[in-house]
């Protein structure tokens, strides 16, 4: 492990290295944002299939139409919840471990979100109707249903973009001064107009410092609320397997699960890509590592509770439902789900693996591989074990489905590497604001160890 | 015509905190600071952990903004759900279920309270800030890699006084500019 601890490094090499990071990437960068276009192509053809054949091809002609694109629109809007909470929950906590890895964390956030809007769309088939779906007064006088969880899920998801991209935003604004002072051509023109003319003026700091605070105590209990207002979509009903008391704390759980997870796979990512090695060290992927760790314990210990609360309940279609997924025609996602999500994070536990890149991140992978699958077999099974008979039967999702799941990696990855390559990921000013605390506690202890030594000299020359 | 007077500053740089520290206290420490000096401005990469120690306390009230953004937030997100539950009630049949259903309403109070509190707060920082603003023309570069500015807002004829108060803590480099 490095023993690098960021506290000899100078100012002016952290600027540096992070706009190097902007010039010039590895080559693996060129060749991954290469496979990303070609997913999302894929996927762009997939979908214009879907929209000249109908929903059909898309699986949508039987009772199981909420199915992949559902489960996706719920994992990828997990998947935005750890970025911006945990930047936020770090922040208010005052963590400095959080400083080289926040900015993309909450860049994966707003692009989470923006993969996540995109399955609605997807889904509803009428892409041109999708502005239906926004409380505006028309000729008919017909409003959205207020009392629908997917209305809420509008109200929700359109906060938290707005309020994760502004907080995304506005802690950029200092590093994209730095960037607008160094760069050329359509850059400068970029930054400059992105930093406001920021020039670090006394003022400038404190209300930044202030506002930045007050955004974080917002969007904490914002972001509860997303994902309480997503597991609402299905607890709201009276489907067995969907209306589960537990599923808000349940769903927040698991998104920072899967959230975490996927910091775990950009950290290793974009390390490496970027040539961020100085900064992203194993001491911060061993601390990233044990926040996931606890996060699944927690996530655990709350699907353990759902299948014993069902279990304790006697309830018979509750309990029928528990006893297919685990033993029906689903019994595989679910197993491997349970593998993925409860055994391998014990890999965790040892200090040697958290601090080991390349195992993190196939970990990392199979932690997201596990959410996934629990966000698939929360909307599958139980639909094959409704109270209707009529639609009990196993459906798989079909090649145009996975086409579109698959895209949706290329997608968010695309953006995400895109976002890095023209901003900087790592931010500077809050790595020099760490450096600078390191070695002013570094020193002042140093010199308090001085002073013992010197009172312990004095009294020993007194005692002798 | 009305002429506009040209403001004329100093702007020295230094290379650590304490040297900043000590030059704004030595500027403090002058006789006639309140008529030679207009006004001081401190330029830092990262937020000067002794800024209001050393310049006074700044006024910057965003907090207020965030609480009554968030209040008024509540209060139209519940009215306009409301409204929008009466609007429903003469148009769709309600079955029997009340007009105002306060569960719903208040998923809705609840997300606008946190839009329009981020909003605010953000309006707020920019008014506070200054920002937007253009990058006045003098502006030192380094001052966002790992030097701290201090500008002084001065009549020339004092150039000499404060000239010598800002070397005297170790200044990088002092520089004259007339805007």
């Amino acid at each position: 492990m490095s023993d690098f601890k960021m506290k000899d490094v100078e100012w002016a090499k952290i600027n540096e290295d992070v706009l190097a990071s902007l010039e010039t990437p590895r080559k693996a960068f060129w060749i991954v944002l290469g496979v990303c276009i070609a997913l999302v192509l894929c996927g762009a053809a997939a979908e214009v299939y879907q929209y000249n054949n109908g929903l059909g091809v898309a699986l949508m002609n039987n009772p199981h139409y909420w199915q992949t694109y559902i489960s996706n629109f719920v994992f990828w809007i997990g998947m935005s919840h750890s970025g911006t909470l945990l930047s936020a929950i770090l922040l208010l906590t005052k963590a400095d471990w959080r400083k080289p890895i926040y900015r993309f964390a909450e860049a994966m956030t707003f692009f989470s979100i923006a993969t996540a809007a995109i399955f609605p769309v997807i889904h509803i088939g009428r892409v041109w109707n999708m502005y239906w779906v926004l409380p505006y007064p028309n000729e008919h006088a017909i409003w959205p249903n207020f009392r629908s969880p997917l209305l809420w899920d509008a109200f929700a998801i359109t906060t938290y973009a707005t309020s994760s991209a502004l907080f995304l935003y506005i802690g950029m604004i200092p590093d994209l001064a730095i960037c607008r002072d160094k760069a050329k051509g359509w850059r400068k023109k970029l930054y400059t107009a992105m930093s406001l003319g920021w020039m670090g003026r006394a003022t400038e700091w404190l209300a930044f410092q202030k506002t930045y605070v007050l955004m974080a105590c917002f969007l904490v209990p914002l972001a509860v609320s997303v994902h309480s207002i997503v597991a609402s979509d299905f607890a709201m009903s009276m489907m067995p397997g969907w209306h589960v008391t537990s599923f808000p704390p349940y769903f927040v759980a698991g998104a920072l699960y899967s959230g975490c997870a996927a910091i775990i796979t950009l950290f290793v990512l974009i390390r490496y890509l970027f040539k961020f090695e100085a900064y992203m060290t194993p001491e911060i992927m061993d601390k990233t590592a044990r926040l996931t760790f606890a996060i699944a314990m927690a996530w655990n210990y709350l699907n353990l509770s759902e299948y014993a609360s069902i279990w304790y309940s006697d309830n018979l279609f509750d309990r029928e439902m528990l006893w297919d997924k685990l033993t029906g025609a689903y019994a595989g996602p679910v197993w491997l789900m349970l593998f993925c999500a409860t055994v391998v994070p014990f890999a965790m536990a040892f200090k040697k693996i958290r601090v080991n890149m390349w195992a993190m991140f196939v970990i990392s992978l199979l932690l997201q591989l596990g959410m996934w699958l629990e966000r698939f077999q929360i909307v599958s099974p139980p639909l094959a074990s409704n109270h209707e008979p009529w639609t009990q039967v196993a459906v798989w999702p079909g090649l145009i489905q996975m086409t579109i799941t698959a895209a949706s990696f290329g997608w968010f990855t695309m953006l995400f590497l895109i976002f890095c390559k023209v901003f900087p990921s790592v931010s500077m000013y809050e790595v020099k604001e760490m450096v600078y605390h390191r070695n002013k506690h570094g020193k002042k202890k140093l010199q308090d160890m001085d002073k013992i030594k010197d009172d312990m000299i004095k009294t020993e020359e007194g005692l002798s | 015509m009305r002429r506009i007077r040209k403001k004329h500053f100093l702007f020295a740089t230094y290379d650590d905190f304490d040297k900043a520290k000590d030059v704004v206290g030595a500027l403090n420490a002058l006789d006639d600071k309140e008529d030679i000096i207009d006004n001081i401005e401190l330029y830092s990469p990262i937020e000067h952990p002794e800024v209001e120690d050393l310049l006074g306390e700044f006024h910057q009230p965003i907090q207020r903004f965030s609480f009554f953004g968030g209040i008024t937030g509540t209060i139209l997100g519940f009215i306009f759900a409301a409204g929008v539950g009466q609007a429903m009630f003469t148009v769709q049949p309600q079955g029997g279920k009340s007009v105002i259903v306060f569960p719903p309403d208040i998923v809705i109070a609840y997300e606008m309270t946190i839009l329009l509190g981020v909003l605010s707060t953000v309006a707020a920082f920019l008014m506070y800030s200054g920002l937007p603003r253009r990058v006045k023309s003098y502006y030192d570069h380094e001052v966002g890699v790992d030097q701290i500015g201090i500008e002084v807002e001065t009549n020339p004829a004092n150039n000499e006084k404060i000239r010598a108060a800002l070397e005297a803590c170790g200044a990088v480099e002092v520089r004259e500019l007339t805007q």
